[in-house]
């Protein structure tokens, strides 16, 4: 089209320079949004297996504490009872990794408390770990801590 | 109205600006809004706090045992101040802060009134003796915004001998016996069913302590409940007093006394 058709139509080149803003526009706000996209990186939240591992350790521990048996097992090192307490009250093909520190987080020492091969723990993608405290036994004060690791076999 | 027209389509990009500006800053607090609780550690904070209520139970149980063995007034209060620095210890970065206040005064619990003293009370040496603790601990954990979460826990152990009968009609002295008939009971309340012979030393009568057996059965004719059945042999007069010690699998003690030694067929 020629500059003298372009004068005798100006409603023509409006139109154009419309088209032109409007891709713009929606360039800008397509580029916002793609921008958007970009970084909101979902949070990654906490593996089912895990969170479900964490409350059925923390259930099996308040249980046999309920019973008064925790504290007896862990001050008289009673760590053989501890252990089979433990195997009785979890699901079979959880598999348990149990340590107990005092309060300034040194372990006690005590035997092996374990369910499971290491190499279980080891290649396990979902280890579940949980933590419970425990004041003290009859008439003293001496708090524990018991840190129980779990893995589904 | 060539100038117009520039404004016009200046207009539409400033308002797409705008319009960018506008998504990415809802977007970024709608994105935190619905994002929050899949950040945040939630269970690891309710087994935390469940943990260290459950403790906090247990640290009265300890605190009354060593309190019925030892008469230390002061003993539950000590606890509970190394209880609120060490539970900081064992949960380091949380920024969990425990207080606490001890029960004062008198309160009412389970049919007696109990005056505490330092969160504390033992009431031995009557028929119905009992010992009690009574705590309220709040639990703040900074780290997850969690403040003034407080509960109430008490520790209750109540001895009651329920009777104490000397059965004198055997013809040989030394075939006389007493029995002592005792109920006990914990929080909640609760029947305490599991104690053996071992749990009741000493038993004395007139003072004087005695060798004895126990049975435990539930009895549903004249007291309706779990009673332990405390048999002395061997018992040639009647005695004035009957005294009963106990010291419950947790460790915690009471004393029953009675001068009421009935005497019976």
């Amino acid at each position: 089209m020629t500059k003298a058709k372009q004068a005798q139509n100006p409603r023509s080149s409006k139109g154009q320079m419309r088209v032109i803003e409007a891709v713009m526009a929606s360039l800008i706000v397509v580029s916002a949004v793609a921008f958007l996209y970009a970084f909101a990186a979902t949070p990654s939240s906490q593996p089912q297996e895990t969170s479900e591992l964490e409350k059925i350790g923390h259930n099996v521990l308040h249980d046999i504490d309920e019973q008064g048996l925790l504290t007896r097992f862990v001050y008289r090192s009673e760590w053989a009872d501890m252990t089979s307490a433990l195997v009785v009250s979890l699901p079979t093909n959880v598999y348990f990794n149990l340590t107990v520190y005092n309060v300034n987080g040194n372990p006690i020492n005590h035997p092996l408390m374990q369910y499971g091969n290491q190499q279980i723990f080891d290649s396990s993608k979902a280890v579940a770990s949980v933590s419970y405290i425990v004041p003290g036994y009859q008439t003293t004060y001496s708090p524990r801590v018991l840190v129980l690791k779990l893995v589904r076999g | 109205m060539r100038t117009a027209r520039e404004r016009k389509g200046q207009f539409i990009i400033i308002a797409a600006l705008l319009l960018s500006i506008m998504i990415i800053a809802i977007s970024t607090v709608i994105y935190g809004t619905v994002t929050y609780y899949r950040q945040e550690r939630w269970e690891e904070y309710v087994t935390i706090v469940d943990s260290i209520k459950t403790a906090s139970c247990n640290l009265l149980q300890v605190g009354l045992a060593n309190y019925t063995q030892t008469l230390n007034q002061s003993v539950l209060r000590d606890y509970f101040n190394l209880w609120m620095r060490d539970v900081r210890k064992a949960y380091p970065g949380f920024g969990v802060d425990l207080s606490y206040s001890l029960a004062s005064g008198i309160r009412s619990a389970y049919g007696v009134n109990i005056n505490y003293n330092l969160g504390l009370n033992r009431t031995w040496n009557q028929q119905v003796s009992f010992s009690a603790s009574d705590a309220t601990v709040n639990i703040d954990i900074a780290s997850v915004g969690l403040t003034g979460y407080n509960f109430s826990s008490h520790v209750f152990l109540k001895m009651n001998i329920r009777d104490a009968k000397w059965y004198y009609k055997a013809a040989q002295a030394s075939d006389r016996y007493v029995l002592i008939y005792v109920s006990v009971d914990k929080e909640g309340p609760e029947p305490v069913i599991n104690l053996q012979k071992s749990n009741f030393v000493p038993v004395k009568l007139d003072g004087v302590p005695q060798p004895f057996s126990m049975k435990r059965y539930y009895e549903s004719k004249t007291y309706g409940c779990f009673i332990y059945e405390i048999r002395i042999n061997s018992v040639a007069t009647q005695p004035t007093s009957a005294e009963v010690t106990l010291q419950d699998t947790r460790g915690i003690k009471s004393v029953s006394y009675t001068t009421d030694v009935l005497m019976s067929e």
